[in-house]
């Protein structure tokens, strides 16, 4: 039956109609952008290009190179050297343990909010933006641009 | 006895001797997917004749020192025989670290330099300080100026009075030049053309083409029209490391605002991006980092500080850091800070003619102070005392 088929293909494909698209509680929101701004803090997108290939075989300590110099360099102390001197970033701060402390330190440094308006740009183009998208909370500032977000970007990668 | 200065900072290290020129050398190491196999160590990068794809490996972590072994194979490379040839029984070293660095970093540090590498003497301190002593050389009458360091890993903005950092006017911005390449690569990859990858690329892209807008909302107006009138609008033409080794920006003159170009160039059209990218630095909420821009937390630090000494303290701001360097950068620091400013105060800011440099130079000027000798710490002290004496030496 051609009439009924048509009209139940047009059902699966995502509704457009705001009152059935799914829209995302200001948690959802805050986690999304929380997640955008780890990723600015990033220092490579790419894999280590050496990750892949296979292990190395190890050099051999050579002693001939240590034995020429007057000066012996102190030899480190192997294992624990590396594991003390490898933590990260995050471990460290909380090794400060800077609650504790008292006047300012690394924390209390950290700026403030601003008092000035926040502005809003488009998440397409750039340019300053005076709408929101209704599912997901992304800015934009015309109506083609709200069609390339719908399509590209509004609810994929959500948590 | 020589004296080795060495800034060292998350993208690059700034080291020399204090008798010599001062060399700026990238402080990571590089693996390239084309050369597999080496890892390349800091200006090995020369050697490197396709940079795309390049993948960083850098010791430091948010503006901290975490991943020694990354530093120590650059630091083998930098006081070995291919670059300054440190003879460490008869060399001092005065070496920066980040405000409010943490203990334990501290300690590792000296570990490595009295231990590891044997240096003669050591003097740990603040990259900040170093550029305030160069100021208070060069301007005697002064008492207090107001550092701002924007580096690739945060923005510090720090008062100084009489040589002593004011540590409850230090204020930190999360906004470094690393944010804004990667803000950068984010919008041009959605935009554009993937670019994720290619963060020795896009970061010259940024130096080449981006600046500080002084009217935001005037040039956001330009950057939409059509055509011509579009005096914002500039081509990039992207490197293909065989027939173009750098990139570069198209001049104006051959521009085609209609149609596309005939050549088989890889072309960036960059409009807004060109002004909202710096723009992070005055307006962190844009991307939704709820922290004050610079102009606000140089006023913000300012008040922070007693009453009679904040006319001093509007009077002298300087401007370091590899940031500093986009064109109308310091004329809207100026533009922003008088508006917020009282009225009966003057307003200074100052770039110096090198603000990647200026901290090194403080550091060389430093070295040549007759007061020196008492500012560090020797290896036999630390042998003797440990940790304890550094401590108490050093006010970082």
């Amino acid at each position: 039956m051609p009439h009924f088929g048509s009209a139940w293909l047009q059902c699966l494909v995502r509704s457009h109609d705001p009152n059935q698209r799914r829209v995302l509680d200001s948690a959802t929101r805050q986690r999304r952008l929380t997640r955008q701004l780890e990723a600015l803090e990033k220092d490579n997108f790419q894999d280590d290009p050496h990750a892949s290939l296979p292990q190395l075989v190890k050099r051999l300590p050579q002693f001939d190179e240590n034995n020429e110099s007057g000066k012996r360099r102190k030899k480190t102390r192997g294992d624990h050297f590396k594991q003390r001197f490898r933590k990260n970033f995050q471990a460290l701060l909380e090794e400060e343990d800077l609650s504790v402390s008292e006047g300012p330190n690394y924390l209390t440094a950290c700026a403030e909010p601003s008092k000035l308006p926040q502005r809003h740009f488009c998440a397409v183009c750039g340019f300053p933006s005076h709408y929101t998208c209704v599912s997901c909370g992304a800015r934009y500032c015309c109506v083609r641009c709200l069609g390339t977000h719908h399509e590209t970007r509004c609810l994929k990668w959500t948590v | 006895m020589t004296t080795l200065v060495l800034d060292n900072g998350a993208y690059t290290a700034k080291i020399g001797y204090s008798h010599e020129k001062v060399s700026v050398i990238p402080n990571c190491q590089f693996r390239s997917k084309t050369l597999r196999l080496k890892t390349f160590t800091a200006n090995q990068l020369d050697e490197i004749k396709d940079p795309s794809g390049l993948f960083y490996i850098l010791p430091f972590q948010k503006g901290y020192l975490v991943n020694w072994d990354v530093q120590r194979k650059v630091w083998d490379h930098l006081f070995g025989k291919e670059m300054f040839k440190v003879d460490f029984a008869d060399t001092s070293i005065v070496i920066t670290e980040p405000y409010f660095n943490f203990t334990s970093i501290q300690e590792s540090m000296n570990e490595i330099l009295f231990e590891e590498y044997q240096f003669q003497a050591a003097l740990r301190i603040n990259g900040g300080s170093l550029s305030a002593h160069r100021y208070f050389q060069e301007n005697n009458s002064e008492l207090c100026c107001i550092v701002v360091d924007s580096g690739f890993s945060f923005t510090h903005i720090v008062p100084y009075c009489r040589g002593r950092k004011m540590k409850d006017g230090i204020c930190r911005i999360n906004v470094g030049g690393k944010l804004l390449t990667n803000h950068l690569k984010e919008i041009i990859s959605y935009r554009q053309l993937h670019v994720m990858d290619e963060t020795y690329v896009i970061n010259q892209v940024k130096e080449d083409v981006c600046y500080v807008s002084q009217d935001f909302y005037k040039d956001m107006g330009i950057a939409q029209l059509k055509g011509e009138e579009n005096l914002v609008m500039r081509d990039y033409v992207l490197p293909d490391f065989s027939a173009i080794k750098k990139g570069f920006c198209k001049p104006r003159e051959e521009m085609n605002f209609t149609g596309k170009y005939k050549t088989g160039e890889q072309i960036l059209r960059l409009t807004n991006e060109r002004f909202a990218v710096p723009e992070m630095l005055f307006h962190p909420a844009d991307i939704g980092i709820q922290e004050m821009g610079l102009p606000e937390a140089i006023v913000n630090s300012i008040n922070k500080m007693p009453e009679e000494m904040q006319p001093h303290f509007f009077k002298n701001i300087i401007l370091t850091g590899g940031n500093t360097l986009f064109p109308g950068f310091r004329d809207r620091v100026y533009k922003d800070v008088r508006a917020l400013a009282p009225t009966e105060f003057q307003v200074s800011v100052l770039q110096p003619q090198n603000p990647i440099c200026y901290a090194w130079e403080g550091g060389k000027l430093l070295a040549e102070n007759p007061d020196f000798e008492e500012m560090v710490v020797t290896r036999e002290d630390y042998e003797e005392n440990g940790h304890i004496i550094c401590e108490e030496k050093f006010d970082v």
